[in-house]
């Protein structure tokens, strides 16, 4: 089910200094996983990425998701080691029309080379806060059992 | 007049029991099948919210459209890319058509009261209305889809020159004769082409390939010659618009022979390559495409498609089929399953030579008006089975896949 972004998450996903990875899989269930600096957050509040090339395992994990409902993972790591995890569908993939083509343009602009195959939009469904220290705070008070002894021994 | 098929959703699995049948085909191809196979109408909602957008309309090119006063949508793009090209008011009063609705401001395939999928026509490009320095609207000298071009060499095809030799489920044969009765010239204009072709280029990230086709010329030395030095006078034209050798370029064509097609690539520098076989069996091709039976024939046509992989190279040859033909009566298969299998026999031979197969929907006119295309389950089968001879072979291809060309369903599978 769609879910919406909270404003730090978007803001992290918007932050061209965040780095942000890809995970798909594809009809056989082989994970794939890739650098996706388009990562962003579009005004409708969904995740959206140019995908550069037509024949990467990428556009057709893509592709295979948006056929067929699978979900994909998306981590994002920004200033001071937040992160977050944020799961999704592939809903829609622009090839043409008026807003591929300012896509295409702008990341000519980029760099000359590129030829971009689709702007892909991706609903999120799940946000997990990832952070190390959030995590194992979390952890720690959730699972005490968890930890070696050595941490514990009274000094 | 049409020939309309009584209680057909009773007679044939519909579409929620195909999706059921093939779950590892996507459900949005099974629907772009289904859509062309029986057409679709616009709701009122849906032709007011067309006429408020930049969407493309039908225009006066080889396949016979014309730009007219109200929009005629010539084609709809699904959420994944994947587009239909025609279907509009196709098939008419064969079986019920699709609805095209407006809702929320979007548009929705729908059926039977069910909304299926969000779907959008194509926008207009920018070059369409304005006009060559001969005063011709562009848009009805070079007409496009999604991301493709297309021109065509003569609207004329000449295996209809003799009465009973045109292919019968043709139009463009048809439109031929009504043009050449209305004294158009069969020959475009390759100059009014090249400048159509180099104002629309300049709109970025439009178009990634353009398509040339031409009606079958059959004079010459060699049967086809005439076609072959009228392909390379028009790239003549179009060439020096571009900066490189090879060309983006598909030219769906006659069955050359081996020394023209090898004139053909040297001289115009196409890298695609597609002699339409039609009809993917012997007997039905000879009785359904009489002209190529007679002036090439089906083995011969056959070999030329082998000795274009040899020129071309594996991967850039194809040949498209008219899918669903095969079943036209009373000459053709009078079982889906018979004619399946006889259609994927052929296509795994073809396979084995290099040449992959496309298939489309069959959209009835021209001689067999009056036939009736086969049930969705046979198109889906007809897909699934073209597409995993395609992976057997290692056939990928992208000069006729769902971004360049769209009318495949087994060329969309081949995505993934």
């Amino acid at each position: 089910m769609a879910i919406t972004l909270s404003e730090n998450v978007i803001e992290l996903l918007r932050n061209r200094e965040s780095k942000k990875v890809l995970a798909t899989v594809d009809k056989n269930g082989i994970p794939n996983v890739s650098f996706k600096g388009s990562i962003t957050v579009n005004e409708e509040g969904k995740i959206e990425l140019i995908e550069l090339l037509e024949t990467s395992q990428t556009n057709k994990n893509l592709t295979y998701s948006l056929w067929f409902d699978k979900t994909v993972a998306i981590s994002v790591w920004g200033e001071g080691g937040t992160e977050y995890e944020i799961k999704g569908i592939p809903r829609k993939v622009h090839i043409d029309g008026p807003y591929y083509e300012k896509k295409y343009v702008e990341s000519l602009e980029r760099n000359p080379i590129n030829d971009i195959s689709g702007v892909w939009i991706i609903e999120p469904t799940e946000v997990r806060n990832q952070t190390y220290a959030e995590r194992k705070k979390e952890q720690d008070e959730k699972y005490p059992i968890i930890g070696h002894l050595d941490k514990d021994r009274k000094l | 007049m049409a020939t309309k098929v009584e209680n057909w959703r009773e007679k044939e699995a519909g579409i929620d029991e195909i999706f059921e049948k093939y779950p590892e085909i996507p459900k949005i191809i099974i629907l772009k099948t289904d859509v062309h196979r029986r057409g679709y109408v616009l709701s009122e909602k849906a032709e007011r919210l067309l006429e408020e957008g930049n969407y493309q309309s039908e225009a006066d090119t080889i396949f016979g459209e014309k730009l007219g006063a109200k929009k005629i949508p010539i084609g709809l793009t699904f959420r994944d890319g994947t587009s239909l090209i025609g279907g509009y008011r196709s098939n008419e009063g064969i079986r019920d058509h699709y609805v095209i609705d407006a809702i929320d401001g979007k548009f929705y395939v729908t059926d039977n009261g069910n909304v299926y999928e969000e779907v959008d026509f194509w926008k207009e490009p920018d070059f369409y209305h304005k006009k060559t320095s001969k005063g011709t609207p562009m848009g009805e000298v070079v007409n496009v889809r999604p991301q493709r071009l297309n021109f065509a060499i003569s609207r004329v095809c000449h295996f209809w020159d003799t009465p009973g030799e045109g292919c019968k489920y043709c139009y463009v044969g048809i439109n031929g004769i009504e043009a050449t009765k209305k004294n158009i010239p069969a020959l475009y204009d390759y100059d009014e082409i090249a400048e159509s072709v180099a104002e629309a280029i300049k709109q970025q990230g439009r178009f990634s390939m353009i398509m040339v086709t031409t009606g079958s010329i059959l004079t010459g030395k060699k049967v086809f010659d005439d076609e072959v030095d009228e392909i390379i006078k028009a790239f003549e034209k179009v060439k020096p618009i571009f900066n490189r050798k090879d060309l983006k370029v598909q030219l769906i064509g006659s069955a050359y022979d081996k020394e023209q097609l090898i004139r053909l690539k040297e001289a115009t520098g196409i890298i695609g390559y597609t002699a339409d076989l039609e009809v993917a069996n012997k007997e039905a091709f000879e009785w359904i495409c009489p002209g190529k039976a007679k002036h090439v024939g089906y083995e011969e046509w056959k070999k030329r498609l082998y000795d274009a992989v040899e020129v071309f190279g594996r991967g850039n040859v194809n040949t498209g089929i008219v899918g669903g033909v095969e079943t036209a009566q009373p000459n053709g298969f009078s079982s889906e399953e018979e004619a399946l299998k006889a259609v994927l026999s052929e296509a795994e031979e073809l396979a084995q030579h290099g040449v992959s197969v496309a298939y489309i929907v069959w959209g009835i006119c021209g001689i067999f008006k009056d036939q009736v295309p086969p049930s969705l389950d046979y198109y889906i089968a007809l897909a699934k089975g073209l597409d995993e001879i395609s992976r057997k072979y290692g056939l990928e291809a992208y000069f006729d896949d769902y971004r360049r060309c769209g009318n495949h369903p087994n060329t969309d599978l081949g995505r993934i």
